[in-house]
């Protein structure tokens, strides 16, 4: 399969296609910072008074959609997720209402010994109840286009 | 008291990690994160899935380097983080975060810093950078 990534761009980028609003719960920002060996007390003790969501936090919020409907799939399903970029812009605190915006910010190929690969770039911008940004997170996402091996 | 950017060379190595990822500990993640997959907290499930068994979520390895900076330098304040998944790490097996600080811009008082999650074989499974600020 050709894969125009241009045309891919051309037609996909640039536009919110899902928002999905979240709260911020204390439990489950100690649970996540705790299991994850964190240690400074911002982050693991509610009690401290710069107590906040660890930098990659947002990262766990996933909106209603991965892509974008009718989204070309490339090899079928959503592929697999190959890493995360997450730029914090202000501290996420306990009960905060997180609003996330997503929108496919960039499309690529590599072309390796398993086939091309289609990196897609999934944004997610998060703010806080009083519209502040609050972080950005990249989720590259490979689709393998399985009928080219 | 906590490391301060004067104190840091380029080179320095953080001190390395051994992350908790029993499944118990897995457990704890996923349910405070909302991943309800079972192929994070269940190996039966996993291996239905082709999988050799359980695999830690790519957004806990995430955060075990989040924390493996934390431990080194509390105060260090994460600008940037951006991991890359290039396989998967097992619950219940015995892998290595570690650090080298790759640059340092003056101007900023930032750090680059390489990290890396090995698993026993030696092999490197996730790989990142983060700009780090220090105090």
């Amino acid at each position: 399969m050709e894969i125009d990534v241009e045309a891919l761009k051309r037609d996909w980028t640039g536009f919110t296609f899902d928002t999905a609003e979240f709260e911020a719960l204390t439990a489950d920002l100690v649970g996540f910072a705790t299991a994850c060996g964190e240690t400074a007390k911002r982050y693991t003790d509610p009690s401290d008074p710069d107590f906040q969501a660890v930098p990659n936090y947002p990262s766990r919020y996933v909106g209603r959609r991965v892509l974008p409907d009718n989204f070309p799939r490339l090899g079928g399903g959503y592929g697999f997720d190959a890493g995360k970029c997450v730029t914090p812009i202000a501290p996420i605190r306990a009960g905060d209402k997180i609003t996330a915006r997503s929108q496919i910010h960039d499309v690529y190929t590599k072309t390796g010994r398993s086939g091309t690969m289609l990196f897609i770039v999934h944004r997610m911008e998060f703010s806080n109840q009083r519209g502040e940004p609050v972080s950005v997170v990249d989720w590259r996402m490979v689709q393998q286009d399985r009928g080219a091996q | 008291m906590s490391l301060t950017f004067d104190d840091v060379d380029f080179g320095a190595e953080l001190p390395p990690i051994a992350p908790d990822v029993t499944l118990a500990n897995v457990r704890r993640f996923t349910t405070a994160s909302g991943m309800t997959f079972a192929r994070f907290h269940d190996h039966e499930q996993a291996r239905k899935e082709g999988l050799p068994g359980a695999i830690v979520p790519g957004i806990m390895s995430q955060g075990i380097l989040v924390a493996l900076i934390h431990r080194w330098a509390p105060g260090a304040v994460v600008r940037k983080i951006d991991t890359i998944f290039r396989a998967p790490i097992l619950v219940d097996s015995h892998p290595v975060a570690r650090g080298v600080v790759t640059d340092k811009n003056d101007e900023t008082r930032t750090l680059e810093i390489d990290l890396t999650i090995q698993n026993e074989a030696k092999e490197t499974r996730v790989v990142g950078t983060a700009t780090v600020e220090l105090p």
